[in-house]
């Protein structure tokens, strides 16, 4: 026997929980746009979509978000942060590739300096996920070594029940215990089986790609301005990355008082490495796209021991060009014999 | 807090040379400059700032054993720049920081010091040689070469004219073939080619070498057939940098986040890294 | 012999008698329905190009690609009428020298690539003409006129809508080939036209300056708006602005090498209704 909650009892819980204060947030297909947005009911939901167009990131780590507000006065000035506020969030129906993007992140948001804007939305997120029981053409959680039921990230898994219910329901830490706790009477003890994860195909060899990505003699090879030639530079699969983590700080007001920014930035675009003078470190598209793969598939794992890539496959859906993770990779790993 | 800067009042301005110029900045707030005093060593870097402008990356020219006041060195180039070059005495601007690893002074001590600079690269040499100046007793011979494009583009010359006074201090001045006035009595050549004639023995010498990338390489070619250990000899990278905290993703060389790891890297480091991406 | 045996023989015909040092074409994508953008240099490789009904992206912008054309050498691009009036563009406002592309024309009729006569970009002046002939997009007229029927202030919460979805990550910038300024206005800071941030003010501003640059050069080949990662339809924008200038000014882009660009020229008999 174990837990479980039905779709019919989701009202409910949704209720529950805002009662207790939290915002419920979830996937939404709004003005031709699926992402997550705060909802009332389920029928607001769109939890059939196989993922969301974008990434539950945006909560965490906006496309723009102040840091902190500044007046400018005649030999003095002033300035407050502007942390984000206190709001507890459950995340409702995040795929696991998105929820283990935040825990990737986790650890360059705290490296040396804590970012208090990344944590304090952490903090205060529940993140509940839903297993993958199908995915589409461009999904690769399983080649980066992931699963459609990875719990990486979450504090509550649901796996979907076999006859289509409901989901069977698991606290994987204290956050999670404690919202399902705050649901106990709505949840139901049942026998029903959950329905298998999805059965995502391995599309290349991580490690083997990794090991010619570690290979000093390949930074320089020939293969990277191949596979980069049709890049058009634009910042597409970096911002609907869900562990994409570049930014820029830009100050916007006017002569006395204004809002300090932090923006997403990409190593795709030219200007992202440009020195005043002239000097671009990665001048050419193939420079900035092995930037971009070096970032994810060798630097990240020697600071933080993870690759930054969670196989949500967002990067090939939607390239403009049909670039993308996958293609790279498995060019790299066929390279390899 | 993470991105907040801290208020520093303009104390002085100093036009260095034709664009160049050094402000010395005094904290405005007490615990600032607490914080700053305990923590600062020669090589790290700041982010200097206007509100509504932004912030540019150098690094702290005034030395470890001078905390009163932060001094910083910069080309009006870009939008900070332009805008922190037009400050007066008594405005207020921002800096963040100390950021970055340092010189490692202490392990210099006993050591004969050569340090080498081009152009605009003096200030973060000058905060190593100020550093070890104020402590001369500890350190070998200390000799200084430094060159420039033209005689104008020489920077801090107040302080080219003390050390030439001193004699526990070789200086060697440089400028560029063509750089020369017709009163200049010192170097015509790059700085590698006049480093080869005038440098000490490679014995028991640490050189610190900050300059343009272009005379980085060359120079470097020279201290090793000198006979110079690439781990004996330091250098500072600089790139662009937006965070200063390892967090916004554009200033490493391969894997090395020169903001984090850096500025501060031997020539061993520097060598080991991806030279494509410098 | 179908359209993509006799394109392949060409243009391996034309890389081994080096006329062309490159032909940018289509390729097989990472599913059967897609397609992507390949760039062939032996007349071996030829035989990865693919060119059927799918084959929509418009590859002149890959010609502006920094320094292609420089050595005077010639490349050759498949091209849709799209594509072909975007050369003409860009020959005329001087981007590239047209006698340097060849063009493997082709059109999409019912969902089949069939062959355009010709090679040079004037050789296609029947088919611009034919495509002027027909006028601006009747679907998208029909779509557009959606929001000319409704009130400025709701037309206004539709554009805030969708505007509040723009990531900026500039896919419609760099997928089309008339942006092709080395410094993109919204890249420069001295001074900041326009905020960087991508916030519903800063979106309209940045969308806003990109349909007014775009008025009288668009083609409609519909490339920013397929690339839009958070489907904003951009395609209504571009075809304003295009019918605006049809209507103003009588000016369909494109037509040839060297019409002059509608708004940088006058004539004595421009109408000069937004002059107070």
């Amino acid at each position: 026997m174990t837990r479980i909650l039905l779709k019919n009892k989701l009202d409910e819980c949704i209720a529950a929980w805002r009662s207790a204060g939290f915002s419920v947030l979830a996937p939404v297909k709004r003005n031709d746009l699926s992402r997550f947005e705060e909802v009332e009911r389920s029928a607001d939901m769109a939890l059939d979509l196989q993922i969301t167009e974008r990434t539950i990131k945006d909560h965490f780590f906006p496309q723009t978000e102040p840091l902190l507000r500044y007046t400018i006065k005649k030999h003095d000035l002033d300035s407050q942060e502007m942390l984000p506020p206190d709001i507890r969030r459950v995340f409702f129906g995040v795929r696991p590739c998105d929820a283990s993007g935040l825990a990737i992140d986790d650890p360059l948001f705290g490296w040396d300096y804590k970012d208090q804007y990344w944590f304090k939305r952490r903090d205060n997120a529940v993140i509940v996920t839903i297993a993958c029981t199908t995915s589409d053409d461009f999904c690769m959680c399983t080649s980066v070594k992931l699963a459609p039921d990875s719990t990486k990230g979450s504090d509550v898994m649901l796996r979907p029940l076999q006859n289509g219910t409901g989901w069977q329901v698991e606290a994987l830490s204290d956050r999670g215990t404690a919202l399902l706790d705050s649901v106990s009477s709505i949840l139901q003890e049942s026998s029903e089986t959950p329905a298998p994860p999805a059965s995502v195909p391995v599309k290349f060899d991580v490690d083997k790609a990794m090991e010619w990505l570690a290979d000093p003699a390949n930074f320089e090879s020939h293969f990277w301005k191949e596979i980069s030639l049709r890049c058009i530079g634009c910042g597409s699969c970096t911002f609907l990355c869900p562990t994409c983590h570049c930014f820029d700080i830009q100050d916007e007001g006017d002569t006395y008082t204004g809002i300090r920014r932090k923006n997403w930035d990409s190593c795709s675009f030219t200007m992202f490495t440009m020195h005043t003078s002239g000097h671009n470190p990665r001048n050419t598209q193939s420079t900035r796209w092995r930037q971009r793969i070096m970032h994810k598939f060798n630097y990240y794992r020697g600071k933080f021991g993870v690759n930054s890539c969670s196989g949500c496959g967002r990067c090939t859906r939607q390239c403009p060009v049909d670039m993308g993770i996958t293609e790279t990779l498995q060019a790299i790993s066929n390279l390899q014999g | 807090m993470i991105y907040s800067p801290f208020p520093m009042r303009v104390v002085s301005k100093r036009e260095e040379a034709p664009g160049v110029r050094t402000l010395k900045l005094e904290f405005v707030r007490q615990e600032d400059h607490e914080f700053f005093k305990a923590s600062y060593k020669t090589g790290m870097f700041g982010l200097y700032g206007i509100f509504g402008e932004g912030e540019s990356t150098f690094c702290v020219a005034s030395p470890e054993t001078r905390k009163e006041y932060i001094e910083c060195t910069f080309r009006q180039s870009g939008r900070v720049t332009t805008t922190l070059a037009n400050t007066d005495a008594g405005d207020i601007v921002t800096f963040r920081g100390p950021y970055g690893n340092r010189f490692p002074i202490e392990e210099f001590e006993g050591k004969n010091l050569l340090f080498i600079a081009g152009g605009i690269a003096l200030p973060p040499t000058r905060s190593v040689i100020w550093s070890c100046l104020d402590q001369r007793e500890k350190y070998g011979n200390v000799t200084i070469v430094y060159g420039a494009r033209t005689v104008a583009d020489l920077v801090y010359k107040h302080e080219l004219e003390e050390w030439k006074q001193r004699d526990d201090v070789n200086l060697v001045l440089t400028v560029d073939p063509g750089g020369e006035t017709p009163d200049w009595q010192d170097h015509v050549g790059f700085v590698p080619s006049i480093l080869e004639k005038v440098a000490p023995s490679p014995e028991n010498t640490i050189a610190v070498l900050c300059g343009p990338p272009i005379m980085i390489k060359f120079t470097l070619n020279a201290l090793g057939k000198l006979g110079f250990s690439e781990s004996n000899v330091y250098t500072t990278l600089e790139n662009r940098m937006k965070c200063g905290v390892g967090k916004c993703g554009r200033c490493n060389v391969g894997s090395v986040y020169i903001c984090k790891e850096g500025p501060v890297f031997t020539a061993a480091e520097v060598s080991a890294m991806p030279q494509c991406d410098l | 012999m179908g359209i993509q045996v006799q394109f392949r023989k060409e243009a391996a015909e034309l890389l081994s008698s080096g006329a062309v040092k490159l032909v940018i074409g289509y390729g097989e994508g990472s599913t059967p329905e897609r397609r992507r953008p390949v760039f062939v240099r032996t007349p071996a490789e030829t035989e990865r190009l693919v060119l059927d009904g799918a084959c929509v992206a418009n590859l002149s912008t890959y010609l502006i690609s920094e320094g292609l054309l420089s050595d005077g050498k010639n490349v050759a691009v498949f091209l849709k009428p799209d594509g072909i009036r975007s050369i003409n563009i860009l020959a005329a406002e001087a981007q590239l020298n047209p006698e340097q592309v060849v063009i493997f024309g082709f059109d999409i009729e019912n969902g089949e690539a069939r062959p355009l006569a010709g090679r040079k970009a004037s050789d296609f002046t029947q088919v611009v003409e034919a495509a002027k002939a027909a006028g601006l997009s009747p679907e998208l007229q029909k779509e557009a006129e959606r929001l000319d029927h409704i009130s400025a202030a709701e037309r206004f919460e539709y554009w805030k809508e969708q505007f509040s979805k723009c990531i900026k990550c500039y896919a419609c910038r760099q997928v089309c080939p008339m942006c092709y300024c080395r410094r993109c206005i919204v890249d420069v800071n001295q001074p900041q036209w326009i905020n960087t941030s991508s916030h519903t003010l800063g979106n309209f501003e940045w969308n806003i300056v990109r349909a007014f640059h775009l008025a009288g050069r668009c083609v409609a080949c519909g490339g920013c708006d397929r690339s839009c990662p958070v489907n904003i339809p951009l395609r209504l924008i571009n075809h304003r602005m295009a019918k605006e200038v049809l209507d103003a000014f009588d000016y369909y882009a494109g037509e040839s090498t060297d019409q002059k660009p509608v708004l940088a020229t006058f004539r004595q008999d421009d109408p000069e209704t937004f002059i107070l």
